[in-house]
């Protein structure tokens, strides 16, 4: 299996001298071409912090992070954004789509953006828009979505321009989890399709069992739970 | 690119209309005033220095230390002849200024500005709207801006009041011959004025005013002049027009509050353009933010920015100088007037422009401190 993504001993530090806090001991990871993992701890426990990580929009303050096998440089501005631009995807908690732009607007800026054609902007559109039944929203706007839809239509801008790793923060917090469920369950399906490394993070333990891997994460102290089962249920409780 | 940019600017201002609209119209309000405060001064500098670009002349010769065309004090009449004898100048005639009395028809005393003029008329009225300009070479007779019919009491031409003493008898209207002190112009004859004017002798004026032949040398001429001609002092009517509005404008309090007050406009309005256009990108924090977290470069959004501000402030500008050219023609018969340049109106457009780019720049490092982790907070 491709190694996508890999944590080398990366710690994360806020604040300095005697009022430092060390949200993440040092975490050493490997995630490999269409694993998907969930993230989970309690809040405050440096999820939020590592997902900023692994997306290029936080140094560490000690370790490596490489993609694709290639260090990733935290002191150039520039190079960082050049990651994000070709090699991630991003789903936040509130879709977070552009208000002004129609869904076919804010999915093609995002295949402009990556540097992909228009003819395979188009048809990146056609085909993500039918997977994930968004065609009849293609030219509404945001604010004519139910949040489902517009959750769904994140992941759609988050695989757009094919990224090698998506990932997610608390996607289906701000939903119902009938429709919470069904998002992760779209987001996991077409990851999987697209082969991207998917990282999400979630409060919510029912969703455990759709994951191949869970990461856990306590007082900054990352450890791995054994995937039981994707038939065994039992962790249907509330976190 | 370029489309990126162009769709997200676009979009972002189309989507919401009225904002749109209240944004340009707020650049176009500052601007006016901006623009409207500059033309007064432009207006202001433009009476200040009429009465002398008008007079259509070369040379102006005057007594030593004169500070502005309106305070010009006696030197003898015979200095119209010795300047005509000078090589280079191919014309000169005389002219009066004078400070006295005129006896309000309804009893009250005003001061005012008489001005005698000799036999071609130059430093007259240039506009006439009544009358005849001949008139003023009648006995008694003057002729008055419209501007100054209240002022003065009367309201046709044949109507007469007491100046200093004596009758007056309106002889025609001028038009847009303004006078920026509170004395308004009286225009007669030399030969009228000293009737009137009770401290000049009757061989004496304020001015020889000169033409040069063609294809001389202007300064070469003023030298001259000032070599040949005993105690007075010489200028062209550039130096004397600028002289004059610098006495007005530097050293009398009234000047200095019209440059103030410009300058203020200038300030309130680069202000008031620099907050409209970066409260729109302000409106947009978060979606910058989340561009910047997709992988949108710093360059795409800086693009971005730039565009909206020239796009609206290009708007605003627009708006803002059909609106002040409206004005510049309604205030053109008023006491006040709103004037412009080609000069003026190029650097007010250039700065406020300048304004629009700077305010992109301050919203732009306004995008770039955000810490790039709030995205995930929403
Ligand atoms: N910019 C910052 N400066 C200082 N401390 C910070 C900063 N960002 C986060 N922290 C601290 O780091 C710790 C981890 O924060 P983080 O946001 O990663 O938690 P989380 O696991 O995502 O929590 P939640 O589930 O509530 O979202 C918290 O104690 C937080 O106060
Ligand atoms: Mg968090």
């Amino acid at each position: 299996m491709k190694s996508i993504l890999t944590c080398q001993g990366i710690t994360k530090n806020y604040g300095a001298g005697d009022i430092i806090e060390k949200v993440l001991k040092p975490v050493d990871l490997e995630f490999f071409e269409g694993q998907a993992s969930v993230l989970i701890g309690p809040s405050g426990s440096g999820k939020t912090t590592l997902l900023s990580i692994l997306g290029c929009l936080l140094a560490p303050s000690e370790g490596q992070l490489l993609i694709a096998e290639q260090g990733v440089n935290f002191s150039d501005k520039s190079s960082l954004t050049e990651v994000r631009r070709q090699k991630l995807g991003f789903i936040f908690q509130h879709a977070q789509l552009l208000p002004f732009l129609t869904i076919e607007e804010n999915l093609a800026i995002v295949g402009r953006n990556a540097g992909l054609d228009e003819t395979d902007i188009k048809q990146r559109l056609d085909n993500l828009l039918q997977r994930l039944e968004l065609r009849a929203m293609r030219y509404k706007h945001p604010n004519q979505l139910s949040g489902g839809q517009r959750q769904r239509v994140a992941i759609a801008r988050a695989l757009l321009h094919r990224p090698s790793i998506v990932l997610a923060d608390e996607p289906t917090a701000a939903l119902d989890w009938q429709t919470g469920k069904t998002v992760v369950e779209l987001l996991l399906e077409q990851a999987r399709l697209e082969k991207a490394v998917l990282v999400v993070v979630t409060h919510d333990t029912r969703m455990l069992p759709l994951f191949d891997r869970i990461l856990s994460i306590a007082d900054g102290l990352l450890s791995e739970q054994q995937q039981t089962a994707t038939t065994d249920n039992t962790f249907y409780t509330q976190s | 690119m370029a489309s990126v940019v162009i769709a997200v600017s676009t979009k972002m201002l189309s989507h919401n209309r009225m904002r749109f609209v209240m944004t340009v119209t707020g650049i176009a309000i500052a601007f006016f005033l901006a623009a409207a405060q500059i033309g007064l001064l432009v207006g202001w500098v433009n009476t200040n220095s009429a009465i002398i670009n008008n007079a259509g002349v070369d040379i102006w010769v005057m007594a030593k230390e004169t500070r502005t065309i309106d305070y010009g004090t006696a030197i003898p009449r015979q200095r119209i002849q010795q300047v005509r004898s000078v090589e280079g100048v191919s014309w000169a005639e005389g002219m009066l200024v004078g400070w006295i009395n005129w006896q309000h028809p309804e009893g009250k005393n005003i001061t005012v500005e008489v001005i005698g003029l000799d036999t071609s008329n130059a430093g007259g009225p240039w506009k006439l709207i009544e009358g005849n300009l001949e008139s003023m070479h009648l006995p008694k007779t003057v002729i008055v801006d419209e501007l100054s019919k209240n002022a003065l009491g009367v309201s046709q031409i044949g109507d007469s009041a007491e100046m200093q003493g004596k009758r007056a008898t309106i002889g025609g209207f001028s038009q847009e011959v303004r006078t920026f002190t509170a004395a308004p112009f009286i225009f007669t004859s030399i030969k009228n004025a000293l009737e009137y004017v009770p401290y000049y002798r009757d061989d004496e004026i304020s001015y020889v005013l000169a033409r040069i032949k063609p294809n001389t040398d202007i300064l070469a001429v003023r030298d001259r002049v000032a070599d040949e001609v005993s105690n007075v002092e010489v200028l062209t009517t550039a130096e004397f027009a600028v002289r004059s509005v610098k006495y007005w404008m530097l050293e009398t309090g009234v000047g200095i509050t019209v440059i103030i007050t410009a300058v203020l406009g200038l300030l309130v309005g680069a202000v008031i353009m620099s907050q409209t256009l970066f409260a729109i990108t302000q409106d947009h924090i978060g979606n910058y933010a989340t561009l910047l977290a997709l992988g949108f470069h710093q360059k795409t959004l800086r693009q971005i920015v730039l565009a909206q501000s020239i796009t609206l402030g290009g708007l605003g500008i627009i708006v803002g100088l059909i609106l002040f050219f409206l004005a510049c023609n309604a205030s053109a018969r008023s006491p006040i007037p709103l004037e412009t340049t080609t000069t003026v109106t190029t650097g007010l457009v250039a700065f406020s422009l300048l304004c629009c780019i700077a305010s992109s720049w301050f919203s732009i490092r306004a995008i770039f401190k955000l810490d790039p982790v709030s995205v995930f907070h929403g």
